[in-house]
């Protein structure tokens, strides 16, 4: 059994995190992350993937990922707080993936990604399209 | 004496708040680097809080092993003596030297600790980031020779907490170089740094607790390069703030990897991070050969992947 002054602690701890949370957002100190565009999402795919030639890139029209064909596999980028996750999946996946409301969503088929959501004009391409 | 006199990470709880605050205020005031992403930082704070609770879960099971242990010790060592606190200083700090070279190396351990690492960030509050599962994973069993050596449990618990105390400041990008001599001997903010990278070069080095020289003796030191920025995280960084995914998503890897291929529990237990029986997964190894081919052979590097 856990002692009352045990709970006590963690009543505490938790009202600390809260409070320090609550600092972390008013001081607004995250990286600064500017929306991608082509160079830079080449960039962060070139880093993520060496040796992994782009073929085709798909920037998110709000910047906030990016999709790119290279041969058989679609790299996958897309934002999660100040930083991008970056994932690669096979093709036809990416080609199968769900469209609506502007914005396709990425099955990762990984735990600890589980999908990726990236707002896009069209999906899948019109000139890729069986 | 057996039970522990006082626990310094307790004690230090009010040390890692009041510390928090002054990195994020002289963040905010653009008087030290330090960046803060509001649902990381509530992941790390929360982990660490978990970690308080599974800890508290596994301590008597823990604890209750080292005093059976210290019971058929080959020495009586006295809690008193100078010499004895000196002596696990260096031994408590050459287990944990191995305790977190087993954690990165071999994936069932590396399951328990990936959860320290995989934050994009590196603040104080990534040092908080603690695992819910190193109790189950049983790496606290290797405190035990310790105890059969004849070094009192409490003594041994002591150490243990002093060295995670100490851990704690390092976790910064605030501080760039300590003096020569003290990152000589002494992990540093500056060596810890590179611990926490992603970047080929600084994977899987410098898992020194408090002397930094364990790195130095057993090959596994890398210096923080200035023409070479740290990127924080894991090789593949997480794509979720779910702390339940952030907590278990490697043990449910595993799982996974079990039931699809079972003949190969061995590999998928004790193999390294990103083993697997066709090599279609990198571990850090392959991760830093191929980037090593590419620092000396570009040429070969972009012929073998096109």
């Amino acid at each position: 059994m856990l002692s009352q002054a045990f709970l006590v602690q963690v009543a505490a701890s938790g009202a600390a995190v809260a409070a320090l949370v609550g600092l972390a957002a008013w001081a607004r100190i995250a990286r600064p992350l500017n929306p991608l565009d082509d160079a830079t999402a080449r960039f962060y795919l070139g880093e993520e993937f060496p040796g992994c030639p782009i073929e085709r890139l798909w920037v998110a029209t709000d910047g906030a990922g990016a999709l790119a064909r290279s041969g058989a596999s679609a790299l996958v980028l897309c934002r999660l707080g100040d930083a991008y996750v970056a994932r690669q999946i096979p093709w036809a996946q990416a080609m199968a993936a769900a469209f609506r409301n502007g914005q396709i969503t990425l099955d990762l088929a990984d735990v600890a990604a589980p999908r990726a959501v990236i707002t896009l004009p069209a999906w899948p391409p019109a000139d890729l399209a069986a | 004496m057996t039970s522990p006199a006082f626990d310094p990470v307790t004690l230090a709880t009010p040390f890692f708040i009041l510390t928090v605050i002054l990195e994020i205020g002289l963040g905010r005031l653009n008087k030290v680097k330090a960046n803060y992403e509001t649902k990381d930082t509530a992941v790390s704070l929360l982990m660490g809080l978990g970690s308080t609770i599974a800890g508290v879960m596994i301590a008597g099971v823990s604890f209750a092993a080292s005093l059976w242990v210290y019971q058929h010790r080959l020495f009586n060592i006295p809690m008193t003596a100078i010499w004895a606190w000196a002596a696990v200083f260096l031994l408590e700090d050459l287990t944990y030297y191995g305790f977190h070279r087993l954690s990165h190396e071999r994936r069932i351990w590396w399951a328990a600790h990936v959860n320290h690492h995989s934050s994009t960030h590196y603040n104080l509050s990534t040092a908080l980031r603690q695992t819910w599962t190193g109790g189950i994973a049983g790496t606290w069993a290797l405190w035990l020779p310790l105890s059969l050596l004849g070094f009192p449990p409490a003594m041994v618990a002591i150490e243990k907490g002093i060295s995670l105390v100490y851990q704690y400041w390092i976790h910064t990008e605030a501080i760039r170089r300590l003096p020569r001599w003290f990152e000589a001997v002494f992990n540093t903010p500056s060596h810890h740094r590179v611990h926490h990278a992603r970047n080929p070069r600084y994977l899987d080095r410098n898992y020194a607790g408090i002397l930094i020289v364990w790195d130095r003796l057993f090959g596994s030191f890398q210096p923080e390069l200035d023409a070479e920025p740290c990127r924080y995280g894991i090789v593949k960084n997480l794509g979720t703030f779910n702390i339940f995914r952030v907590a278990f998503h490697e043990w449910i890897a595993i799982g996974l990897d079990l039931v699809r291929q079972p003949r190969h529990a061995l590999g998928w237990l004790f193999g390294p991070p990103g083993w697997s029986p066709d090599g279609s997964r990198e571990t850090s190894a392959a991760i830093k050969a191929r980037w090593e081919a590419g620092q000396t052979a570009p040429e070969q590097t972009k012929a073998r992947a096109a």
